[in-house]
């Protein structure tokens, strides 16, 4: 077998794998940089910083020494184990049995994205979150950003109760007071009756909610404002001025064969990334009908990964692209002479004309089943409108409207934030009119993009109250904050789609002495009408609402209200989602489109990342630790330059450069990122945070700031921007390059035409014979297969297996070590176009190899093969030599490096999963294929008196995918879904030629395009 | 050798057997059998499980339902104590933890290490006696420890194959 000898290695010796190659993780690895080779030999590597820099160092005699006591000591100490007490209930509550978990329905938006949710609690606290399978949004799939509000809960730095500050003094935490709630409502219902109120709030999804806010602005006079920090304003407007309505509609992508994106991350970021991701999977299973997607994109996102054609433009360049399609298309279509100062579009791209001629093809040639989509923050630009006025000619020209673009059945209705809302606030701030400014649900003095003037204007206001749950950009300038419940403390509802609803249950006791805003505001309203009657609270006000406007059926309320408590949804838009509404008439007047115009310089774009969104979560440090699913970067967000631009002006990743927009500068590190134009550099927002709590604070670069507010119509892409090469350097926590995989066949990518022809094409199987003989299995065999064709790269499985498995998170210093403790990893390979290339993620699990190479070194047999066909990890038998992680040809193994667990501050211990192990330092941890779970299912079959059914049990990973790009079974069992994904053609064995016999198989993922050299590629 | 020596290492091996006869006298160390704590409650498994043959369901409930057998809640117990023997200290004080809300800290007996996972409900319903594990429980007036609980003595058990008891490492460590 060719083998890449290290020892002999040099950089200019001639070796036996190619130095192009077809799958690379970074442009280091495709050119077979020198320092990335160093990084490939070594796992475990040497800490990058300077003795200096350590300040918790042990000096290492005084620590022999103090070993040496402790153990002499320990020896000589008593033997007997310490008295533990055990705590039962005083009243059992009949629903509880200690060791059982209850789910309870509930949902939970996020600005604009909603989940239904089935929360799993233990004893009374929520521990982990899973989708709602019956909820037609997410259809049981949660986002990483979902999964990892579980954590939110038990964020310590949470407020415990009301606070009153002295905003005007410089330092308003000085004389910090905590009034009860009595005694903050007594000093503000006087402050609301002398009027001048205004409430700040997101777009809200409740529509009780919105009946309180409704009653306290009728009764106080109250204006509502309405902005979302990341906002789909610029499309509802684009809605308005074309079709008449502002509405933010549902895009229905799996009644769509051509997808063409422009600046819109639909698959990561864009509206409602979880429900597209899902539509994405169903329209592309490899066959005749596989829908085809193509981007032009300013930033590499995990659509244009996920792309079967993907171009890198300028965002000045959106308005050419879209315009250019329409010239085509009208040209094809033979109505109207189209828009002629656009013909030469694909040239000015820098795109064949071949390309882009196909691409209008297949637009018209799908005419009715087709859909452009544009939005985001990356769209808009200073021509944002027009560029969105061109889709939606564009959509209404191809038929697509009401098939596709679904403006009527189950749009977003309840997305009605916008940022001429908030100018117009602030105006009146400047202005003096506003004395009380109720915020609630966002936090404008970090979102507001740069230039707003909100934190002037702010100051201009007698009363500021906030009902965020801590001190932290807006908090500060508040005089009181009154904690919200977070939304696992709380009731409400939701309505993300039209006449889909969800109710929104509690599932633990308020944590700490929080009150739920629309109780705020239900006993300011009673107390403003000053009659002394008493305010309902917000659950019967929530249960009314539901009996006078849903529960207009038999059957009675409280039956449906229970009902309704279980299942979590009720649709009552009698299937309307899945019915075409009639197309709108577009309004030619909408179409003003300037004459096209040069894109001169560089352009900074500024998108929502896939974790982060606005911010808010800054202080989740799962989502910190987390990789961005495409840069794979963590614990910050380095400016992305593209591979050019970094050569022309000699950067590295970690090069701090001095980003100048608009006389305004800061530095930050960059990052290189292929697929960018070179005249482009981007910046996720959401980072930067100055106040959110210990894990956020600090944390990258506030993006916002870069941004130009411009009079609420902002502009956060296409940014004239200059950049200089500062020569420091701040070492990036990135993750690609850990763990890297050697071998010939890693990802497998083939193109449709050649899967028409040949299922199996691309892979390339070897030969293997076996000295071992087989294990075997009578009775359960478990293993996993994985579709890379469906796997999109989102990252929630990685979330979602941390909140069930108890991992730790180690911080950015021991990333950069390579020490974080993710036992799924996603790697992400490109290929294709050196400029734009393609992307391929692989999720790894533990691979749970029949001739486990770990398992065979393991001195003191901590891991043993299970007669289920798992490699067992013994946490107590570990005593930490790390040769099983060294003998893993995948690199799964985790080592516990200190005792993370010790750092865990209370109360997020609440949420570590009772049924898995804490590890203390010094033990291997890996991938167990979720055994807890295994465990339970097969409990409860033993007790019904039969086998575990097909599907019964779901890894955490399987469980959140959007895509159902995983799928776990027993491979004993003939009809099992994993042994047909297993048998299938496409599928192949990662490292086959090692003969560690994996139970993993990976099923091939297939390009809707050219692929070149399908057949045989090496890595 | 030299005398000095000599008598150095001849004490060493005296140590050595000295306390190799000692630890084999003693039984290996970190194991509970016999462990006897004094409760906050003198309650008495003999009068209740034995005299009035109270079955072990009936007050440790989630032992067939859960991993845990669960000590019971207070509620329990009051189901006879309303009316039975009120007028025992002991039963005032049960009394008066179930009406003013607060807790019974009893010490736990058969304590697991952490890296255990013990199934009640598995064992409970393939039909193994509670007294298996726990001794004879039903003459016991305070529960002791009466079987080791070491993992030895759990495998001796499952090992045997007319019990069908898996043998995996994740059976119990995971």
């Amino acid at each position: 077998m060719e083998h890449h000898d290290h020892e002999t290695q040099s950089p200019d010796k001639k070796t036996s794998i190619k130095s192009t190659k077809k799958f690379w993780r970074s442009p280091q690895e495709r050119e077979n940089d020198p320092e990335w080779q160093k990084l490939v030999e070594r796992e475990f590597q040497a800490s990058p910083f300077f003795e200096g820099d350590v300040k918790e160092s042990w000096n290492r005699r005084d620590f022999m020494k103090l070993m040496g006591a402790s153990l002499a000591l320990g020896s000589t100490a008593c033997i007997r184990r310490p008295v533990q007490t055990i705590i039962p209930y005083v009243n059992r509550p009949v629903e509880v049995t200690p060791g059982i978990a209850n789910y309870y329905a509930s949902t939970w938006s996020e600005g604009t994205e909603g989940f239904g949710l089935l929360v799993k609690t233990r004893e009374g606290r929520p521990i982990k979150l899973e989708g709602n399978p019956d909820h037609p949004v997410n259809a049981g799939a949660l986002s990483a950003r979902a999964q990892a509000q579980v954590l939110n809960l038990y964020d310590p730095e949470r407020l415990d109760g009301p606070r009153k500050y002295n905003p005007e003094d410089p330092n308003p935490f000085r004389h910090e007071q905590h009034p009860s709630w009595a005694q903050a409502d007594q000093e503000i219902l006087p402050k609301l009756k002398e009027g001048g109120v205004a409430l700040l709030t997101n777009s809200i999804s409740s529509p009780s909610t919105k009946a309180v806010i409704g009653d306290f602005a009728t009764v106080t006079g109250a204006t509502h404002y309405v902005w979302d920090p990341i906002g789909y304003d610029d499309v509802a407007s684009a809605q308005k001025a074309a079709y008449g309505t502002a509405v933010v509609p549902r895009y229905v992508l799996d009644r769509a064969k051509i997808i063409v994106s422009i600046d819109a991350d639909f698959l990561g970021s864009f509206l409602s990334p979880t429900e597209f991701n899902r539509q994405y999977a169903a329209v592309r299973k490899p066959g005749k009908d596989m829908a085809k997607i193509v981007t032009f994109e300013s930033v590499y996102t995990l659509t244009g990964a996920n792309s079967d054609a993907r171009v890198r433009i300028k965002p000045s360049q959106q308005l050419d692209v879209v315009m250019g399609l329409v010239h085509q298309i009208s040209v094809l279509s033979g109505k109207g002479g189209g828009a002629p100062a656009y013909a030469n579009a694909a040239q000015k791209l820098n795109i064949e004309p071949g390309l882009f001629n196909e691409i209008a093809k297949d637009l018209w040639e799908n005419r009715g089943r087709g859909v452009v989509i544009a939005g985001g923050l990356t769209t808009r630009t200073e021509q944002g409108e027009a560029v969105h006025a061109a889709v939606n000619f564009l959509n209404s020209l191809l038929g697509n409207d009401g098939v596709s673009v679904d403006h009527g059945t189950a749009a977003f209705k309840f997305i009605n934030g916008s940022h001429a809302n908030l100018a117009t606030l602030i105006e009146k701030m400047q202005a003096g009119q506003v004395k009380t400014l109720i915020i609630h649900g966002v936090n404008p003095v970090y979102q507001a993009a740069g230039g707003s003037g909100f934190e002037e204007a702010l100051k201009k206001v007698a009363l500021v109250l906030y009902t965020g749950d801590r001190a932290d950009e807006t908090g500060k300038f508040a005089k009181f904050i009154l904690p919200d419940h977070h939304h696992l403390e709380n009731w409400g509802d939701s309505e993300i789609q039209e006449n889909v609803f969800s109710i929104q249950q509690p599932t633990i006791r308020p944590l700490y002495n929080t009150r739920a805003f629309q109780d705020t505001l239900l006993v300011w309203t009673a107390g403003y009408k000053g009659k002394g009657e008493k305010p309902l609270t917000w659950f019967n006000y929530l249960k009314d609402n539901w009996k006078k406007n849903r529960f207009h059926g038999a059957g009675g309320f409280d039956h449906a209200w229970v009902q309704l408590l279980k299942l979590g949804v009720l649709d009552l838009s009698s299937q309307a989602r899945e019915k075409v509404s009639t197309p709108r008439n577009f309004s030619g007047a909408a179409l003003k489109v300037p004459s096209p115009r040069a894109s001169e310089g560089l352009e900074l774009v500024l998108f929502e990342s896939v974790l982060q969104g606005d911010g808010r979560s800054a202080n989740n440090s799962w989502l910190q630790e987390m990789p961005d699913p495409v840069t794979k970067v963590s614990w910050g967000n380095p400016l992305l330059v593209s591979p050019g631009l970094a050569k022309k002006m000699e950067l590295t990743n970690g090069s701090i450069v001095q980003v100048t927009v608009n006389k305004q500068s800061v530095k930050t590190p960059i990052f290189i990122q292929p697929g960018l134009h070179d005249e482009v550099v981007a910046l996720a927002v959401g980072y930067g945070r100055t106040a959110a709590g210990e894990v956020g604070n600090g944390v990258g670069l506030n993006g916002f700031e870069l941004a130009s507010f411009n009079k609420g119509k902002p502009v956060f892409s296409g940014i004239q921007v200059q950049i200089e090469n500062t020569g420091q350097f701040e070492t990036v926590a990135s993750m690609q390059e850990h763990t890297n995989i050697e071998g010939r066949q890693i990802v497998v990518e083939a193109s449709l035409a050649d899967y028409l022809k040949k299922p199996d094409a691309g892979i390339e199987k070897t030969e293997v014979f076996s000295i071992w003989n087989d294990h075997k299995y009578t009775g359960y065999r478990w293993g996993m297969a994985i579709d890379l064709n469906s796997c999109t790269g989102c990252s929630a499985c990685i979330v979602a297996c941390q909140a069930e498995n108890n991992i730790p998170v180690v911080g950015k210093r021991y990333v950069i070590q390579g020490r974080e403790m993710h036992w799924l990893r996603v790697d992400r390979y490109y290929s294709g176009d050196v400029n734009s290339p393609r992307g391929t993620f692989q999720p790894l699990p533990c691979q749970h190899c029949e001739n486990a190479p770990c398992e065979t070194v393991c001195p003191v047999a901590a891991t043993n093969h299970s007669s289920e066909g798992l490699n067992d990890m013994v946490y107590n038998r570990c005593v930490g030599t790390r040769y099983c992680s060294n003998n893993c040809p995948y690199k799964v193994r985790r080592f516990n490096w200190f005792n993370y667990a010790n750092k865990i501050p209370e109360p997020k211990n609440l949420q570590l999963n009772p049924d898995v192990t804490v590890r203390t330092r010094g033990v291997m941890e890996k991938c167990t294929f979720c055994i807890q779970r295994i465990t339970t299912a097969k409990n409860d079959a033993k007790d019904r008196g039969d086998e575990v059914k097909d599907g019964e049990i779901k890894t955490a990973c399987q469980q959140t995918c959007p895509t159902n790009a995983i799928m776990f079974g027993n491979i004993n069992d003939a009809k099992s879904e994993v042994r047909q994904w297993q048998g299938d053609p496409r599928a192949f064995a990662l490292l086959e030629e090692l003969n560690v016999r994996p139970s993993v198989r990976y099923l091939t993922k297939v390009k809707n395009a050219k692929v070149e050299g399908t057949e045989g590629g090496h890595v | 050798m030299p005398g000095k020596t000599a008598k150095i290492l001849l004490a060493l091996v005296v140590l050595v057997l000295i306390g190799g006869v000692a630890s084999m006298a003693t039984g290996p160390i970190g194991y509970n059998d016999g462990y006897e704590p004094k409760q906050p409650i003198p309650f008495s498994h003999r009068l209740h499980a034995g005299d009035n043959k109270i079955p072990c369901l009936y007050c440790h409930v989630a032992a067939e339902k859960s991993i845990h057998a669960t000590v019971p809640a207070l509620n329990i117990c009051m189901n006879c104590h309303k009316v039975v023997k009120t007028d025992s200290p002991w039963i005032k004080k049960l009394t008066a933890a179930y009406e003013n809300n607060t807790v019974i800290e009893w010490k736990k007996v058969h304590m697991l290490p952490d890296f255990v996972r013990f199934n009640h409900r598995r064992h409970v319903r393939r039909e193994v006696a509670c007294q298996t594990c726990h001794g004879p429980v039903e003459t016991m007036d305070v529960i002791h420890q009466e079987a080791p609980l070491s993992m030895g003595w759990c495998v001796n058990c499952h090992r045997k194959p007319e019990n069908h008891a898996p043998i995996n490492c994740s059976t119990c460590h995971y």
